[in-house]
């Protein structure tokens, strides 16, 4: 038997030297209630998992277990956790954790997250998991405090970098770990240079489709397990781009990494109601909003047919947000001019002529009706502000969530929104990142180009853990852009009623990523309605066929 | 741990360390901390310092212990107590460390007659197998001085039996034949021997999976002359991941003076 044993001395010393000098010794019951104790919190088994019973804050549900019990068991503590959205990854990956700290294979740790989700992560780990674990806030605490939740972008920097690479992990988690599928930025080599024993990489975008990127995420974790570059590029790449055609890439791959669907865990999810709210614009608003159309027909650059977008769909959400677009052409007018400065103050005077604003009117009647809490997505900040202006002119309280927000202020602001305000205005970057399970309301004041971003913001409070059924609503303008974003692409591909995940893994499929960008190209170069209809209806037929082949595998 | 468990453990730790209990109603009890416990348990080593250099009379604090949330009333303000409390393992802690050494004498029903009691060195070890894998095993041990016999199970044979601090009267001990020194080399000898005589497949299998992992990162590198330094970083890691091995512990243990009859097995 060639195993190191190394038997601890310091009791037999210190027991010989109490003999020597008559005590001290300890009491009889304390003595045999040490002896439950080790007998309490001894494991007699490689096999299965202690963790849960440590635990009374969460329940884990069966497919997190399972996946825990997995990585500890068969991965050897080393794998990319890929369930869809909202399966609880968090969860997984504490319970992971947990096990290995209590059977005391674990002791240093570096958790990774995106800046707006540490304080988030320090919260579930001390709350719901007792791993005190701490937001690095000062540089000691790298070297000092065992448990560490930093962002990647604070890790990555001098000198925090430096103090880092010089320590050994025994375990490191990241979180949105899609963000390191390319091998040749600074954060892929930051992480490559860790020292670390166990590791878990958390993402819920699917990566599967993407050879490169599975590639580098799992020589991450496990360096040569897909090969080195050349082999792999050789083997792979060159015979066609997807992994699913390969059966022995996707075993290897299934190796480290493990994904649940929600088809696949049966938890009954509560129901999603969506309503559609038909605005007519005012009189003058029409006429703003048809002043903006009108130079498009006239001037036909490309690049400022993309300001004229904007400021089309700007004009559908506020004439605040038009105004400030406008005020930063005029100010910007040294660079090439986007629109000729006459055009934009005969703008301006259509600006001056509007006197309400019917979709925020209409916002106010519906928040009055809902009677409760409810969250605005907005793209624009301008309209953020007026709307919180407005608002409070009805006696509605609200609070402003922005993406730019510092870490403790977005935590402000959602425990303000929790137990004081009755509306969340949030803008598209507020929209990742914090869970708020506790409203079941949603009002888009305006929709986003790319589904996937609406997706993220119907996944902020549709996600395990809502109770209540959830009700989104769609204000959309009467015979505006928006009308025939919301007909020609929400409707056709019946985003609203899909689950979570879904159309991620359709367009990872087709390889349409980039769809919003498409869908700005029909409006753009459509040079009728009849023929943007046409095209975005080719591009629901293609979303419906990524479906079909969605379904067939599963089936 | 079940609750149950949970709350008559408290309870005898605190009567072991003369904490009274000032109040014990449904799913909750309070006890008064002695200044040696406030201090073992409550992290406040600024108020004690500063209480010892002012003289100021010292204010130990109480505990209150939920231990059935169900039973115990709403408004009670105290620490929910379960298996994963921090709290608990606190306890847990401080027992150990307040309990590692220990001699006792076996009270015999003897009222006349010079009764002989025979010296044992008592231990309670846990063994720990590990790879990037744990398990633990745990003995309690007795081996007598005098005959140098070897005995498992020894404290649940402990527990049986009427034991006292003090040397009880009409009673005297043997002096060993084999000095404790010895005695606590035998133990490990034997402890040693234990493991041997196990199925070591788990080391084997750690091995095999090191090996394919530093296999694959062989791979991943070779057409690299120099290796980077991310190699080298990589490699140790898996290494110390793998790399079997077996730690011994002793958690406590001490000496013993029984009755010749009293530890038969």
């Amino acid at each position: 038997m060639n195993i190191n044993i190394r038997y601890k001395t310091t009791w037999e010393e210190e027991f010989l030297q109490r003999l020597k000098e008559d005590g001290p010794w300890a009491n009889w019951e304390l003595y045999k209630l040490a002896y439950e104790v080790t007998n309490y919190l001894s494991i007699p088994s490689f096999e299965g998992l202690v963790a849960p019973l440590h635990l009374d804050h969460v329940t884990p549900l069966p497919h997190q277990l399972e996946v825990a019990q997995t990585v500890v068991e068969k991965l050897n503590g080393k794998a990319i956790l890929a369930d869809e959205v909202g399966l609880g990854k968090t969860i997984e990956a504490g319970l992971i954790l947990k096990e290995y700290m209590i059977r005391g294979l674990v002791k240093k740790v570096l958790i990774l997250v995106p800046a707006s989700l540490v304080s988030q992560w320090v919260r579930e780990l001390n709350e719901k998991f007792y791993i005190p674990a701490v937001e690095q806030k000062k540089s000691y605490v790298w070297e000092q405090c065992d448990v560490v939740v930093s962002s990647l972008d604070t890790a990555k920097r001098s000198p925090h970098k430096e103090i880092i690479h010089g320590l050994d992990y025994d375990m490191v988690i990241i979180d949105e770990a899609h963000k390191l599928k390319n091998n040749k930025t600074k954060n892929y080599e930051f992480v490559q240079n860790l020292k670390k024993k166990f590791c878990l990489l958390l993402t819920a975008t699917p990566i599967q489709n993407r050879i490169e990127e599975i590639f580098n995420l799992v020589s991450l974790l496990k360096p040569g397990h897909l090969g080195n570059e050349q082999l792999f590029h050789d083997m792979f790449k060159k015979k066609g781009r997807n992994i699913r055609d390969d059966e022995h890439l996707r075993e290897l791959v299934n190796k480290v990494m493990i994904r649940n669907r929600r088809i696949d865990t049966g938890i009954e999810w509560s129901k999603r109601h969506v309503e559609t709210i038909w605005i007519q614009f005012s009189k003058a608003e029409q006429a703003l909003y048809d002043a903006i159309s009108q130079i498009r027909s006239s001037f036909s650059i490309p690049t400022s047919s993309f300001s004229i977008l904007t400021l089309q769909r700007e004009a559908c959400s506020s004439r605040e947000a038009v105004y400030i677009t406008l005020k930063k052409m005029l100010d910007k007018k040294d660079e090439a001019p986007q629109l000729p400065e006459k055009i934009i103050r005969n703008l301006m005077g259509y600006i001056d002529q509007v006197t309400k604003n019917s979709k925020a009117e209409k916002t106010v009647e519906l928040i009055q009706n809902i009677n409760d809490k409810v969250i605005i997505f907005t793209e624009y900040r301008a309209t953020q502000l007026y709307l919180q202006w407005f608002l409070k002119q009805h006696g509605i309280t609200s609070v402003p969530f922005r993406g730019g927000f510092k870490r403790g202020k977005k935590d402000w602001m959602k425990d303000l929104f929790k137990n004081r305000a009755q509306v969340l205005i949030a803008t598209e970057a507020g929209g990742e990142g914090i869970n708020l399970q506790f409203c079941n309301h949603i009002i888009n004041y305006d929709l986003p180009w790319n589904p996937m971003r609406l997706e993220q913001r119907i996944g902020r409070i549709h996600r395990l853990g809502q109770e209540r059924d959830v009700f989104i609503y769609n204000m959309a303008t009467k015979n505006t852009v928006e009308e025939h974003i919301l007909k020609l692409l929400y409707e056709k591909i019946n985003l609203f009623e899909r689950v979570i995940g879904e159309l991620d893994s359709i367009l990872a499929k087709l390889d349409l990523r980039n769809i919003h960008e498409h869908i700005e190209d029909i409006m753009i170069q459509s040079s009728s309605e009849g023929e943007m209809k046409i095209k975005m209806e080719n591009l629901a037929a293609i979303l419906n066929f990524g479906e079909q082949l969605q379904q067939a595998e599963n089936n | 741990m079940q609750q149950a468990q949970i709350s008559t453990f408290l309870k005898r730790f605190f009567q072991a360390t003369n904490c009274p209990i000032i109040e014990e109603k449904n799913g909750y009890f309070t006890v008064q901390l002695t200044v040696e416990m406030d201090k073992e348990l409550m992290n406040r080593p600024f108020y004690w310092h500063y209480l010892e250099k002012t003289g100021g009379t010292p204010n130990p604090m109480k505990l209150t212990f939920i231990t059935d949330s169900k039973e115990a009333p709403e408004d009670v303000k105290g620490e929910w107590i379960h298996f994963g409390s921090p709290r608990l393992h606190q306890i847990f802690a401080a027992t150990k460390k307040m309990s590692s050494y220990i001699r006792l004498y076996e009270q015999t029903a003897a009222s006349k007659a010079n009764v002989p009691l025979h010296p044992w060195i008592g231990m309670n070890v846990t063994i720990s197998y590990i790879c990037d894998k744990k398990k633990d095993q745990t003995y309690s041990l007795g081996l007598h001085l005098i005959n140098g016999r070897i005995v498992e199970n020894f404290q649940e044979q402990l527990e049986k039996i009427h034991l006292t601090p003090k040397i009880p009267d009409f009673c005297f001990t043997i002096t060993p034949l084999i000095t404790p020194k010895s005695g606590l080399t035998r133990l490990k000898h034997y402890v040693i021997k234990k493991i041997e005589e196990d199925d070591h497949r788990w080391a084997e299998e750690a091995r095999e999976r090191m090996n394919a992992d530093l296999a694959l990162l062989e791979h991943f590198y070779e057409d690299l002359d120099e290796k980077p330094s991310v190699y080298w970083t990589e490699k140790k890691a898996i290494q110390e991941l793998y790399e079997p091995r077996i730690e011994i512990e002793v958690h406590n243990g001490g000496i013993f003076y029984l009755s010749s009859d009293s530890i038969i097995h």
